[in-house]
């Protein structure tokens, strides 16, 4: 596997009045072409922040630090913002779980695709190039599904519906064919049969063009069966990551079997029993745990978690825990 | 939008309405006789007084002395002033013209200076020229127009002699009053120095109109300055340089406009700020405007031109207001949501 976007041990650090807090803790990703990728996390647990860090969103109070973060053969911390920006916007693209507040409000929408089309792209006179982009346009749109594209062109943001509107940002994302889309719980607002449909449209364009899709959910149930690999994030920590498949069966790492016990989806519960959760609440930025920062919260926590344990591989799979729930020798 | 436009000119005419009610009230308010205060015919003139006794209701209830009053108001006939026995509303027009010519130049430099500055001042955030430009519209912006006028008058028409003390033009080039607006009115002439008329009417105007824009450019500096810096944090701009679009369109296509919405709300109240201004600044550059019409008949206690210039006055800003609402909600099409479904 030979990883497009590699990072390796990024940390980012928030200045806050009381000294500086880790809110991301030297966290590990690879990402081959052509892959769908989940991070799981729960809200806080700063994987909104390693979207922005990825595309360059950049708070400048921010500090990142990273062993590696590269896109393809770019060290991207070390390009210039203005280098960047030419990179991430050619190569990138974020789709985002509030899609309308990316649209601008008092412009129609078909304007604002047909500025998402690069001009590079289009050739020929004035005349040629408007017509180009125009069809180009609606193109997008019915590769997003949408039908009615005159109508819909001809709309304010307002005018859309939330999934409407995330179905025009997916087509203003790759109307540039971006190499990597990260899509940060897009389908938080939506309906059901709505979220169906964008999980379908990311799954086809993964599998068509080989886009490699860094997908963002808050709980597993929103795993989608294409997801190749999964990683999850509590606080700023790797917990554990692989392909979906052997993470979900057999996880080694406590926090995503209580993650998937949590996940009710598909198990019988008799009514007025005691639904499965971690004990505790998430900590606050300035009182974050030392070491495993699931420590406080997890039920096999021992002394030795106060030290952060390495990320141990076993197959496929590496997880960050000092007890798995298994070991290797159980696993074949 | 139908409905809303509607709604607003209902409101505008219930405002109107109110107002009429108002001023019909002001002649009992006043001190001597209402009829004399509503016409500005006094009660020594038996014969005309008597007519008018009978013509506007005065020996019926109080009641159809508003109808009458009414009626007579929308047809015009606003009465004749008491200390020069014209009528108040034909004297009025090209009153209002001048005025108006002041106050739309004075809107216009104001708007030229003040977005330009906002947005600069925005672009260099925090920066020194920031300091400066917010520094120097908070200064301008606390200086009183009647003293500031007075100042540039001193500086500017006394010790520098760069302009006349005051007045519209020199009334040698004997230039007809037609639409009050000097510019205007030059235009129309068939004077045969209607260049020269024209440079001495500039040479007039542009210190009033100076004073008067000093107040809204400050504010819109504040105004342009606090919404371009709030829009720029938005998401549809952090997006649209995520997506390598070049700054200059970013910021001419999505900046600016959306920037420009809170300016365009603010339009209104600016022009109310800048007529109460005006009164002040007619009066100062002896400009033969609304504004100073109407001090001078307080001076004068001539009750139907102060009637006339009160209505004159405030019809124009609630018009203004009006207009900018309407304006502002055809341009920006999330203000109709806000309208129509956020209520």
């Amino acid at each position: 596997m030979s990883a497009i976007l590699d990072i390796r041990n990024l940390s980012i650090e928030l200045e806050t009045e009381n000294g500086p807090v880790r809110v991301l803790d030297r966290f590990n990703l690879q990402l081959a072409e052509g892959e769908i990728h989940t991070l799981v996390g729960e809200s806080g647990s700063g994987k909104s922040l390693l979207a922005k860090a990825i595309l360059g969103f950049i708070n400048p109070r921010w500090k990142i630090t990273a062993d590696r973060l590269w896109w393809r053969h770019y060290d991207l911390l070390a390009l210039n913002a203005a280098q960047r920006r030419i990179v991430t916007g050619r190569d990138m693209a974020m789709i985002f779980q509030d899609p309308s507040s990316y649209l601008d409000p008092n412009d129609k929408v078909g304007a604002q695709l047909r500025e998402s089309i690069p001009t590079g792209e289009l050739s020929g006179v004035y005349l040629k190039r408007r017509v180009d982009r125009q069809t180009r346009a609606e193109r997008l749109l019915h590769r997003v599904g949408i039908k009615d594209t005159a109508d819909v062109m001809e709309r304010y943001p307002h005018e859309l519906s939330e999934g409407l509107a995330q179905k025009i940002s997916i087509a203003m994302a790759i109307a540039h064919n971006p190499k990597l889309l990260i899509a940060d719980e897009p389908t938080t607002a939506m309906e059901p049969s709505t979220r169906g449909q964008i999980y379908r449209l990311l799954a086809k364009l993964s599998a068509g063009q080989g886009m490699s899709i860094l997908m963002i959910t808050q709980d597993l149930t929103a795993v989608i069966p294409e997801s190749q690999r999964i990683s999850l994030i509590y606080c700023g920590q790797l917990m554990e990551t692989g392909p979906t498949e052997e993470v979900m069966q057999k996880p080694y790492h406590p926090y995503t079997d209580a993650m998937l016990s949590m996940s009710l989806s598909d198990q019988d519960i008799a009514p007025k029993t005691r639904l499965p959760t971690l004990s505790g609440a998430i900590p606050t930025l300035q009182h974050m745990p030392i070491g495993c920062r699931l420590g406080p919260r997890c039920p096999y926590a021992r002394r030795a978690c106060i030290h952060q344990p390495a990320l141990t591989k076993q197959q496929q799979v590496q997880f960050a825990c000092h007890y798995p729930l298994h070991k290797d020798s159980e696993h074949d | 939008m139908i409905r809303y436009t509607l709604r607003r000119l209902i409101l505008l005419f219930v405002t109107l309405w109110l107002l009429t009610l108002f001023l019909f009230a002001l002649n009992y308010f006043f001190p001597g006789d209402a009829l004399t205060n509503m016409t500005g015919v006094r009660a020594n003139d038996a014969l005309a007084y008597q007519r008018l006794v009978s013509e506007r209701s005065f020996d019926s209830s109080l009641f159809s002395q508003y109808l009458a009053f009414l009626g007579h108001f929308i047809s015009g006939d606003w009465g004749q002033s008491l200390s020069t026995q014209r009528d108040v509303f034909t004297d009025l027009l090209p009153l209002l013209g001048a005025t108006l010519e002041l106050s739309v130049l004075a809107m216009a430099l104001a708007m030229a200076i003040g977005a330009p500055l906002g947005l600069y001042a925005a672009g260099q955030q925090r920066g020194s020229m920031d300091r400066v430009v917010m520094g120097l519209s908070l200064s301008a912006y606390s200086i009183p127009v009647f003293w500031l006028a007075q100042l540039f008058i001193l500086f500017f028409a006394v010790k520098l002699g760069w302009t006349p003390i005051s007045g519209q033009v020199n009334p040698l080039f004997d230039i007809d009053v037609q639409s009050g607006s000097i510019l205007l009115d030059i235009l129309l002439s068939n004077s045969p120095y209607k260049g020269a008329a024209l440079a001495d009417a500039i040479n007039h105007l542009w210190l009033p109109v100076i004073v008067l824009a000093i107040m809204p450019a400050t504010m819109l500096i504040r105004i342009t300055r606090n919404s371009m810096l709030e829009v720029l944090q938005q998401n549809y701009i952090r997006s649209a340089r995520a997506r390598g679009l070049s700054e200059t369109r970013i910021l001419l296509r999505h900046a600016l406009p959306n920037a420009m919405q809170p300016v365009v709300r603010q339009l209104g109240l600016m022009f109310s700020i800048l007529m109460s201004n005006i009164i002040v600044t007619e009066v100062i550059f002896n400009w033969p405007g609304v504004g100073s019409w109407l001090v001078k008949s307080i001076y004068e206690r001539d009750y139907p031109v102060m009637q006339g210039g009160l209505f004159a006055i405030a019809a124009l800003i609630l018009l203004v207001n009006v207009a900018v609402e309407l304006f502002h909600a055809w341009r920006y099409p999330q203000v109709r949501k806000e309208l129509y479904a956020e209520r």
